[in-house]
């Protein structure tokens, strides 16, 4: 064979380029896996992203420590989104096209994730969503993003269950704060109701500031409600739902939204009985039962970090979740040996049980709401240990 | 019920009277309409709540400390959001540099105070619970005192008179030697006191939540506007009756009904009478 000099050339550059794909190939594998946390972790929302975060430090430490992902450390890219949607979409874009993120995690109420969901979409950006509002979540419209908290119709669902089955009320007052959540909530509750055929005696739309409610709880009590369904994120207007029922000598439960267990409650309700008959939506994996032990998967979770982690002043499901997050992307990179999109998004499309601290996730090409509404149930909101609550009565 | 209904419609409207008896104070004294007054009142009850609870300084000198802190912010308003606009009153700019201000207020209190409602001590303790609750009638007290010295003040003391004259008339009041600029520094201290001390007294019904600012600020006009500008005896009764009817509106139709009834009337009272119902008419030279 005669060998020419374009032949030559031809065969230089081919054998050349087949060298160079594995050292790509390496050099892609040696790469942090760069996760993007959009946190408000400052400003009056910060409350839940400080929990979180501290699940997410406390992962991330946790994996890089032994030798991280396949031998890829994990690269926290984090930014402050202060709770405001416009922070929260500039810090989208920057940490898609500045630092080519792997995988998102957050932002962490529904107000900035309406406005940012969409962005990572059109990135294909694998993105863990921890936001309640249902339109967050369409396999066909966004099918990046994968829901690891409950919908707000699974919440609204578990207190629908608790009032019907466990409280026996026939009559309910239910009502919402005068914000877009609260009049959404309270609309799809009353709904909720209605097709389950409780009778809805009283309907309302409070402003959190009015000073006394004392009115709107006397009118509630005057129409026969056998509990009170209160949606609202107000700790003060909870606080004084729960004085009003006091001083109106009225003993029904009040049964909705976690802000009602909130440790801001328990300074301003006047006397600590007000805060009894008061059941808030919970998880089974942050609850005490009977003998005052978690589930064991979350209780060796608290001791591991007993001592280095303060738990006292957060919500333990905010921190678990924080954790399972991370390890779900970690997985994901660890079992499809790659950090794309792609097979990141087709690994969380077959997770089936998926063992994890705050709840067992599932997901499948047309359902990426991954928590299981049998993993929330109602909790005694003036009860909190180490962020977390004991069973509200009705639970084996 | 009805009892529960009235004890906090009259504290609630005795607060409103003393926001609009803040705004009057600093109107009459400097023909501005300050948007700082419902900030005095959400301050008065911010600072009682943190010397007397947080800091666990003994009533009397706490309350005397949130006035004294109040007092200094109604200083403040008249040095940087009053005095330079004062050349170009008819140009409304007052509505600006005070709103900015108590913008200001309200933001620095939510960076450093909270912003979540804050528990206000119990005062007093006598009664507790039911409409005989010192959170009902602390407030009434309060502005039943303000009402009672400012009408002495006025009436009874020379430093009253001349608060009076300038309120008539600053530039005649001036061309007679009185010190137009310290009354008015003095005014809007005194307005400072007042405001504190509605937030101060209705601590325990509105908590200390810098969100009260806003509302008091726009349910605390209404009585200016009802019972006519610079009224103090207007202010009171307007109040009362705001409160009232708020509290029975939030019974009878309730939940966001109720405000939209009570701003219906407020709409139907001065297209009645412009001047409110306790003002007369504005005299015009021709």
């Amino acid at each position: 064979m005669i060998l020419s000099r374009r032949t030559l050339a031809k065969g230089t550059i081919a054998t050349a380029a087949a060298a160079s794909i594995p050292a790509q190939v390496r050099a892609a594998d040696a790469e942090p896996i760069r996760i993007g946390w959009l946190a408000a972790l400052t400003g009056p929302l910060a409350s839940p992203s400080i929990g979180f975060d501290r699940g997410v430090q406390w992962a991330t430490n946790e994996i890089n420590a032994k030798g991280g992902v396949r031998g890829r450390k994990i690269e926290l890219v984090i930014r402050d989104t202060q709770g405001e949607p416009t922070k929260a979409v500039n810090a989208t874009q920057e940490v898609i096209s500045r630092h080519k993120v792997h995988a998102i995690w957050g932002p962490t109420n529904s107000g900035e994730l309406l406005a940012t969901t969409p962005i990572m979409a059109r990135a294909k950006v694998p993105s863990l969503v921890a936001g309640v509002v249902n339109s967050l979540i369409d396999p066909v419209k966004f099918p990046n993003a994968f829901r690891v908290t409950p919908a707000n119709s699974q919440w609204d669902e578990a207190v629908r269950n608790y009032a019907m089955k466990v409280v026996k009320a026939k009559k309910v007052a239910v009502f919402g704060d005068a914000t877009g959540y609260g009049t959404a909530a309270r609309d799809d509750s009353v709904a909720g109701f209605v097709k389950a055929g409780v009778e809805v005696v009283y309907s309302g739309i409070i402003d959190p500031a009015l000073p006394d409610i004392m009115p709107e709880v006397l009118r509630m009590k005057n129409a026969g409600a056998e509990a009170i369904i209160p949606w609202t994120v107000s700790s003060g207007l909870a606080a004084r739902l729960m004085n009003a029922r006091a001083e109106a000598n009225w003993n029904v439960p009040i049964v909705g939204h976690p802000v009602l267990g909130t440790g801001e409650i328990g300074k301003l309700v006047t006397k600590p009985e007000n805060w009894d008959k008061v059941y808030i939506i919970g998880y089974k994996s942050c609850s005490f039962d009977a003998t005052g032990k978690l589930p064991p998967r979350t209780q060796a979770f608290v001791d591991a970090v007993q001592g280095k982690m303060p738990l006292q002043d957060t919500s333990l499901w905010w921190v678990v979740s924080g954790v399972d997050s991370i390890r779900l992307i970690a997985e994901a990179v660890d079992k499809t040996g790659s950090s794309d999109a792609d097979k990141i998004i087709a690994h969380w499309n077959t997770l089936k049980d998926w063992p994890g601290l705050y709840g067992t996730y599932s997901f499948s090409p047309t359902e990426h709401n991954g928590y299981k509404t049998e993993e929330i149930v109602m909790q005694r909101a003036n009860s909190a240990r180490d962020g977390a609550f004991a069973l509200a009565p009705g639970y084996a | 019920m009805l009892a529960a209904i009235l004890a906090a419609g009259i504290a609630v409207g005795a607060t409103y009277a003393l926001i609009g008896i803040t705004y009057n104070l600093m109107f009459s004294a400097s023909r501005v309409m300050s948007f700082t007054a419902g900030q005095l009142g959400m301050v008065g009850g911010v600072l009682g709540a943190l010397f007397i609870g947080r800091m666990g300084i003994p009533i009397i000198p706490g309350f005397v400390l949130a006035l004294a802190g109040c007092a200094a912010i109604g200083v403040v308003t008249e040095f940087i959001a009053v005095r330079p606009v004062l050349k170009a009153l008819d140009q409304h700019l007052y509505v600006l540099s005070t709103l900015g201000l108590a913008l200001m207020i309200q933001q620095f209190t939510a960076i450093e105070w909270s912003t979540e409602p804050q528990p206000f001590p119990r005062l007093i303790g006598v009664v507790s619970g039911g409409p005989f609750d010192e959170k009902f009638w602390l407030p009434v007290v309060a502005c039943a005192i303000t009402v009672a010295g400012l009408e002495y003040l006025y009436r009874r003391t020379l430093v009253g008179r001349a608060f009076l004259a300038i309120a008539e008339d600053n530039f005649a009041a001036r061309a007679l030697g009185l010190p137009e600029r310290n009354l008015r520094v003095a005014s809007y201290a005194l307005a400072g006191v007042v405001g504190g001390l509605a937030g101060f007294a209705s601590g325990e019904l509105l908590l200390a939540f810098f969100a009260n600012g806003a509302m008091l600020n726009f349910l605390g006009f209404v009585p200016v506007a009802l019972g006519g500008l610079g009224n103090n005896r207007g202010a009171l009764i307007g109040g009362l009756a705001l409160g009232i009817f708020q509290q029975a509106a939030n019974f009878i139709v309730g939940g966001v009904f109720a405000s939209v009834a009570v701003f219906t009337v407020f709409i139907l009272v001065l297209l009645l009478r412009p001047q409110g119902l306790f003002g007369a008419p504005v005299a015009r030279r021709v």
